[in-house]
C-alpha cells in the first residue's frame, strides 16, 4: 500500500504542485486547503506524514500542529512545515514540527525531507 | 564824523564829541538814518560799517539801507524790520546782506528809534555785527545734525529691513523655531511653531520649555543637551523626541539646537529648531512594509513556477526528452535570479526594521569559501575561480549570512567581467581577523562611487544600462559584514577591474 501524505496550504497552486511532485514519487496525497479540517482528516485517514504551511487565514499551521500534539490518537504523526517565511522556522519547531522547508523549495529537497520522515 | 558833528547843535560839548569818537571807533558797524526825510536816507556811518560793507561813506550817505540787501529781497527778516520801523520799535534780526563786491555776509542787525520829545521818530540807529563766521559754523553744525539724523534714519531703516528680512525667513520656514534664554525660558517662537502645536504665542512666551504642555519636553537627556549648549558652545543635531502632544497627538520630532551666534544682546540665547518627522517615518514604514509584503507575496508564485519547472524537467529526463535541456537551464537561472532578488529585498526590509536575526556558530572559514566557490563555479562555468592563501581557523559567524556575502561578491565579480574568464580569491588571517579578497578584471568602478555602491538602491551610472539589478546586493553584504563587526570595501579603477575585500573577526566581540 502506498504511503499516505496530507498536505495543507491556503494556496491552490502550491497544493497542486506539491501534490504532483509527491505523486510522481509514488505517494498517495490528500490535499487540504482549509486548515481547520486538517485534524479531522488526519484522525480519519491516519496518514504517514503531514506537510503544512504556517500563515493561513483560518487557522495558523503552528496552531494545527499544537492541537495534533495534544490529540493522543494522532500525536505521533511526523510534521514538516513549509513556509515562505524564514522566521517561521522557530515558530514551527516550537509548536512541535519535525522539519522545516522554506519556499520556494527545490523538489529534490522536498523529496529528501519527506523520505527522511517516512522510512 | 567831523562833518556829522558839525551838523549837531552845541558841537562844542565835550560829552558828545567823546560819544562820537567812541561810535566811530567801535568794531560794530553803526549807521544812522534820518526819518524826517523821504525814503529814510543814511546820514551817518562809522568806519567799521565801511569795512563791513566794503562801501565808502561817500557812496552810502543819502541812500536808503536797502542796497545792502542787493537782489535778495524776499527775506522774512526784511518784513520784521519794516514792521518794527513802522511801529517805531526796537528790533534785532539776523539778515543776509551783500558787500560791495557782491559777497554775502550775515549781519546781526539791531535797530533803535530815536524819538523827538513829542514822540515822533526822527532817526533810526542801526548797529551791525558781522556774524558770517558764527552763522556758517551754526549752519555747518545744523547740516551736520541733519546729516546725522539722516544717517540714523538710514541705519534704523536698514536695521528694520534686515529685521524684517530675518523675520520673514523665520516666519516662512516650515520648521518650528524657539528662542530660549540660558534658563530655557521661551523668549519667542515663530508662526510655524504656533500653527504646528496649535498654541498661542502668549501661552508659551516666558514659560520654561520643560513646563510646556504636559511635560513632553521634560526629558533628562534633552535637558542635559540643552544646558550644555551655552557653557561649552555645544550644539546638537538630530535628537529624536517622540511623544503625545496636547491637541496634535503623537508626533516624532527631530530637534537641532545651537547658540545664537551674535555678540551682545543675543549672546546667551539658544535657537531650537524642531522638525516634524512623523509623516516621513510613516511613509518610510509603509515602504518597508510594502517591500516586505510584496517580496513575501512573490514567493508563492515563485514556489509554483520553480516546482512545476523542476517537475517538468524531471519528467522530461525520465522520458528521454533531451531537447528541452537548455530551456530548463535558462529558466532555472532566471528563477534563481528572481529568488535572490526577493531574498535581497526581504533582507533590506529586515535590516531597515532591525528584524534581521543572526545565528552564530563556529565553522571553518576556508571550508565555507571552498564550498561557495564550487557552487558558484557550477552555476557559472564561464569563469574559473582560483583560491590562494588560507586562514586555517574556525570563525564564529552566521554561516548562511557569510555564505550569502561570498556568493554575492563572487556573482558580482562574474557579472561585471563578461570579457574575462577568471576571478581570483585570496584568503588570509590577519591579527584576529580573516580577510577575503575577490579580484576581477571587469569594468571597474569610478572612484566617486566607491562608497555609494554600498548604499541601498544605488546603481553606478556607467553600469546601470549594461547590467541589470536593483542595487541592494552590496548594501545587504555591507550590513551583514558590519553586523559581524567586520568591514567591506572596494579598491577599483574604472576599466581596470575591482577588488572587493571583507574582514571578519575570528571571534565575535561581545556587544
Amino acid at each position: 500500500m502506498n504511503q499516505k501524505i496530507v498536505i495543507c496550504d491556503d494556496e491552490q497552486e502550491i497544493l497542486d504542485i506539491t501534490q504532483m511532485i509527491l505523486e510522481d514519487e509514488g505517494f498517495e496525497v490528500i490535499a487540504v486547503i482549509d486548515s481547520t479540517l486538517v485534524e479531522d482528516i488526519i484522525e480519519r485517514e491516519r496518514p504517514d506524514l503531514l506537510l503544512i504551511d504556517l500563515w493561513m487565514p483560518r487557522l495558523a499551521g503552528n496552531e494545527v500542529i499544537s492541537a495534533l500534539r495534544k490529540n493522543a490518537t494522532i500525536q505521533e504523526i511526523p510534521v514538516i512545515v513549509i513556509s515562505a517565511s524564514r522566521d517561521g522556522k522557530q515558530i514551527a519547531y516550537a509548536s512541535g514540527a519535525d522539519d522545516f522547508l522554506e519556499k520556494p523549495y527545490d523538489i529534490d529537497a522536498l523529496v529528501e525531507v519527506v523520505r527522511k520522515r517516512i522510512a | 564824523m567831523d562833518d556829522f558833528l558839525q551838523q549837531l547843535p552845541h558841537i562844542d560839548q565835550l560829552d558828545i564829541r567823546l560819544f562820537a569818537a567812541a561810535v566811530n571807533a567801535s568794531s560794530n558797524g553803526v549807521v544812522i538814518t534820518d526819518h524826517s526825510q523821504p525814503d529814510e536816507p543814511i546820514i551817518y556811518c562809522n568806519r567799521a560799517f565801511e569795512q563791513l560793507t566794503g562801501y565808502s561813506k561817500e557812496e552810502i550817505i543819502g541812500h536808503n539801507c536797502r542796497f545792502l540787501q542787493d537782489s535778495d529781497r524776499t527775506q522774512e527778516q526784511r518784513g520784521i524790520l519794516r514792521e518794527a520801523i513802522n511801529k517805531g520799535e526796537h528790533c534785532q534780526v539776523e539778515i543776509r546782506n551783500y558787500k560791495k563786491d557782491g559777497s554775502m555776509i550775515w549781519n546781526e542787525l539791531m535797530i533803535s528809534p530815536v524819538k523827538h520829545p513829542d514822540g515822533h521818530i526822527t532817526h533810526y540807529i542801526g548797529i551791525q555785527n558781522d556774524i558770517t563766521r558764527r552763522k556758517e559754523a551754526e549752519m555747518a553744525l545744523e547740516s551736520e545734525k541733519e546729516h546725522l539724523e539722516e544717517r540714523v534714519q538710514e541705519r534704523t531703516q536698514e536695521l528694520q529691513e534686515s529685521e524684517a528680512y530675518l523675520s520673514s525667513i523665520v516666519e516662512t520656514i516650515r520648521e518650528s523655531l524657539i528662542v530660549l534664554d540660558e534658563e530655557m525660558r521661551v523668549l519667542s517662537v515663530n508662526d510655524h511653531f504656533c500653527k504646528f502645536f496649535k498654541l498661542n504665542d502668549k501661552e508659551v512666551r516666558g514659560k520654561i520649555l520643560f513646563d510646556l504642555g504636559n511635560g513632553q519636553w521634560n526629558l533628562p537627556e534633552l535637558k542635559d543637551l540643552l544646558f550644555n549648549i551655552l557653557p561649552h558652545d555645544n550644539p546638537f543635531e538630530g535628537f529624536e523626541l517622540e511623544n503625545e502632544f496636547p491637541a496634535i497627538g503623537r508626533k516624532l520630532l527631530v530637534l537641532n539646537a545651537r547658540q545664537v551666534m551674535l555678540k551682545g544682546k543675543y549672546e546667551d540665547r539658544i535657537l531650537l529648531a524642531i522638525e516634524d518627522m512623523t509623516e516621513r517615518r510613516e511613509i518610510e514604514q509603509r515602504k518597508e512594509d510594502f517591500i516586505s509584503i510584496a517580496s513575501h507575496e512573490m514567493k508563492t508564485p515563485l514556489t509554483s513556477i520553480k516546482g512545476n519547472l523542476q517537475l517538468l524537467q524531471k519528467r522530461a529526463e525520465k522520458n528521454g526528452h533531451q531537447e528541452y535541456g537548455s530551456g530548463f537551464e535558462t529558466t532555472a537561472k532566471s528563477i534563481a535570479r528572481l529568488e535572490r532578488l526577493v531574498y535581497d529585498l526581504l533582507d533590506v526590509s529586515k535590516i531597515q526594521t532591525g528584524k534581521i536575526d543572526f545565528n552564530y556558530t563556529s565553522f571553518s572559514f576556508d571550508q565555507l569559501v571552498k564550498e561557495v566557490v564550487q557552487g558558484v563555479e557550477a552555476i557559472s562555468p564561464s569563469h574559473h575561480i582560483t583560491i590562494t592563501g588560507h586562514t586555517a581557523v574556525d570563525v564564529v559567524a552566521d554561516y548562511g549570512r557569510i555564505e550569502q556575502v561570498v556568493i554575492n561578491l563572487l556573482n558580482n565579480a562574474i557579472k561585471y567581467s563578461p570579457g574575462s574568464k577568471s576571478v581570483a580569491v585570496h584568503i588570509s588571517l590577519l591579527a584576529g581577523y580573516v580577510k577575503m579578497s575577490i579580484t576581477d578584471s571587469g569594468v571597474g568602478i569610478h572612484r566617486r562611487d566607491h562608497k555609494k555602491i554600498f548604499e541601498r538602491f544605488y546603481r553606478a551610472d556607467q553600469i546601470s544600462e549594461k547590467f541589470p539589478g536593483v542595487g541592494v546586493g552590496l548594501y545587504v553584504c555591507k550590513q551583514i559584514v558590519k553586523e559581524h563587526k567586520g568591514t567591506l570595501w572596494v579598491e577599483s579603477e574604472e576599466g581596470r577591474g575591482s577588488v572587493f575585500n571583507f574582514t571578519l573577526p575570528v571571534n565575535q566581540p561581545r556587544a
